[in-house]
């Protein structure tokens, strides 16, 4: 649903950072345009953007899924709930700003997860760090960015042993939120602390393989750029400011 | 022959701790030879090596005291729980075992050719496209030892790294080393494991409270526990089995 | 910063993303996803901690598909500055300083993060928060106040059982252990 999935659209062949590029305009966007058709002219684009990835179908069915208590929240909390003047519809009494300002915040949001998902789905974690560590950048951002990843999972895992272990040991999970709260010490001091321990060992192991070496990393398999792309990502960049200079000036004026 | 390292009279202090971990401990390592110190936990057989190798106190703080020379131009270091040393960062086994030359800089040709020749060495070239984390003990743990061939180090450090493996993949480990050695490194090992230890060891020494208690020829270290004195009165052949678990297999065959 | 930092702020990340699914285990009514912030703060200051919450926005934001939390990032360079100061203050060391502490810091949060939630989203980011906010507009309230008083009530109760938490961690370490990380000795 959420991650990778492999494919050969153009955006899958696209480097790394064009995409990213591409949903960081999505975001940024987003909070530039203020009317509810400038907002959903923006999900159309996030769409397309999609389609060009050949994710459209996932894409937006991941997104409206999670989009979904967020519209019918802002349904209730804007809605039913917002300024007059009021409209009836069926049996509701609705508000009109309120519901021009669930328009807005809803599209947004479903432009910024559909944008995001799509640069997910065609982007492998792999291929980004081969695309940072080709650009020189430095070794620290793209360990953090993909080890962090990599040892999640493990961590998880740890977390539901303890959660096992301290069970057998006669911790209960249910009683007054006292009780819960008490639980959770038994419960998270030793995940914590035995990734702590472990710490010292990991910084050896890495040192040990030249992590610290001032050198420059060499990247053995670097997605390809071109100028052309190098061109789309300033060209995104200008759209942004001009959006965000637009959004200004109406303010003003 | 001169020593790859030098240890003259050391001792070593780790940060915090009230006594000293290693107390005028007197070493020299040298090319084609497999140590092995053994000792009681806490004995400070896994301190000797991050001493010997130069990681303490850089990497892990402390204060050392005594003369030390390392002469060796490159020391790796494999510890006994393979996933902690895993970078995180890579998502094939080629990949991983590829980070330390290619944290140096090296040209990518020479990074691909370094990786190839460590993974013949240990026997993990079918391994090359496989995800380090869906990998078995074992098999992670020569993969961790290849990954620190790779840099191709004069010292190559073990601590206790059969310590999670089963019997035939501790055996296949401690099999590879005396190749290593004799390819022209320093190999040294700590580990309680007196059996295998005996198998491949050169030279032995057991330390105790941070001291070194003896040391030589691995018959006269590591033997006269009465395990291996009751084997020998019992006519077995040599090598003597070093620990009861080992005699009662010797014994049942 | 040196790989012991990283190696840390990994820590403190993969700890704010993994202790929710404890809390979630409890059913308690708070999210905890910056004890590795304020951890990371307490161990090593507030350059790792601000790294730390900044990455653990990013991808809490990358894993559970919300990415409209990636504006509140601001909020988590404000608790990293805030642990650090506390850290450097003391209140760590004891649970009797540490819970104020923890309250105070989720004022400060609260205090940063409803502004946010209101002028960007309009109060509603799909949490519990969202959800008091609905009860209380519902029940009357103008929306600003609905929203401020959502996430004042959750962030003072998150951030102080927090602070708590951290403090035991703190306490229980093993003296060795605890000598490795000088900051704590300040």
């Amino acid at each position: 649903m959420i991650g990778y999935v492999p494919g050969t659209s153009p955006l899958h062949r696209a480097h790394p950072y064009t995409t990213l590029a591409l949903a960081g305009a999505v975001l940024l966007g987003a909070f530039a345009l203020t009317r509810p058709l400038e907002v959903w002219l923006l999900v159309a684009a996030a769409a397309a953007f999609a389609a060009a990835g050949g994710v459209l179908r996932s894409s937006a069915r991941t997104a409206l899924l999670l989009s979904l208590p967020i519209w019918a929240l802002l349904f209730v909390l804007h809605g039913l709930l917002g300024a007059d003047p009021r409209t009836t519809v069926g049996p509701l009494s609705l508000s009109v700003p309120g519901m021009a300002r669930a328009l807005v915040l809803g599209g947004r949001i479903t432009a910024i997860v559909l944008g995001f998902l799509t640069a997910l789905a065609t982007t492998s974690p792999h291929r980004l760090v081969e695309a940072m560590t080709a650009r020189g950048v430095p070794f620290g951002r793209t360990f953090l960015l993909a080890s962090t990843l990599t040892v999640l999972p493990r961590m998880r895992e740890r977390a539901a042993q303890i959660l096992e272990a301290q069970q057998c040991r006669g911790l209960r999970l249910g009683g007054s939120v006292l009780a819960r709260l008490r639980a959770l010490g038994p419960l998270a001091l030793p995940l914590v602390l035995g990734a702590l321990a472990e710490v010292d060992e990991q910084v050896l192991a890495l040192d040990a393989r030249g992590a610290a070496s001032a050198a420059r990393r060499t990247a053995l398999d670097p997605p390809p750029d071109s100028r052309a792309q190098r061109l789309v990502r300033v060209a995104l960049l200008v759209l942004v400011v001009a959006a965000y200079g637009w959004k200004f000036w109406k303010m003003r004026g | 022959m001169t020593a790859l390292v030098a240890l003259e009279r050391v001792g070593f202090t780790y940060p915090g701790a009230a006594r000293a971990a290693l107390s005028d401990v007197s070493l020299e390592l040298a090319a084609g030879e497999v140590l092995v110190v053994t000792g009681e936990t806490g004995a400070g057989a896994s301190t000797l090596l991050l001493v010997a190798t130069g990681f303490a106190p850089r990497v892990v703080g402390g204060r050392l005291t005594g003369g030390r020379r390392i002469a060796a131009r490159r020391c790796g270091v494999v510890f006994a729980r393979p996933w902690t040393q895993l970078t995180g960062l890579c998502s094939t086994v080629q990949d991983e075992i590829a980070f330390g030359p290619a944290s140096y800089g090296l040209p990518r040709q020479a990074v691909l050719d370094a990786s190839a020749r460590a993974m013949r060495e240990l026997r993990v070239e079918h391994l090359a496209g496989r995800e380090p984390s869906q990998l078995s003990g074992g098999e992670l743990q020569r993969v961790v030892v290849a990954a620190a061939l790779a840099l191709d180090p004069e010292v190559l450090a073990l601590d206790d790294p059969a310590a999670e493996l089963d019997p035939e993949a501790a055996d296949a480990l401690y099999d590879v080393l005396p190749a290593i050695a004799a390819s022209g490194k320093a190999v040294v090992v700590a580990t309680p494991d007196l059996e295998r230890a005996a198998r491949v060891a050169t030279r032995a020494v057991k330390l105790e409270g941070g001291r070194i208690a003896t040391s030589g020829a691995p018959a006269a270290v590591l033997e006269g526990t009465e395990p291996s004195l009751l084997a020998r009165a019992a006519g077995c052949p040599p090598p003597w089995p070093l620990d009861v678990p080992a005699l009662v297999g010797r014994v049942r065959r | 910063m040196t790989l012991r930092d990283l190696v840390l702020i990994r820590l403190g990340v993969a700890v704010n993303l993994v202790i929710g699914q404890i809390v979630a285990a409890l059913l308690l009514p708070v999210y905890l996803d910056s004890v590795g912030t304020i951890l990371v703060a307490a161990l090593v200051g507030p350059r790792a901690a601000i790294v730390a919450g900044l990455l653990s926005q990013v991808l809490n934001a990358v894993l559970s598909g919300n990415f409209s939390w990636l504006p509140f990032a601001v909020v988590q360079v404000v608790i990293a500055l805030y642990a650090a100061a506390a850290a450097r203050l003391g209140a760590f060391r004891r649970l009797a300083t540490a819970v104020p502490a923890g309250v105070g810091m989720g004022f400060v949060a609260a205090s940063c993060s409803a502004p946010i939630s209101y002028f960007l989203f309009g109060g509603v980011t799909a949490g519990g928060v969202t959800l008091v906010t609905t009860v209380l507009r519902a029940l009357g309230a103008p929306l600003g106040v609905a929203v401020a008083s959502a996430s004042y009530s959750t962030d003072l109760l998150d951030k102080a059982i927090a602070c708590g938490l951290v403090c035991l961690v703190l306490r229980s370490l093993p003296r060795t252990l605890a000598a490795r990380f000088p900051a704590l000795a300040r």
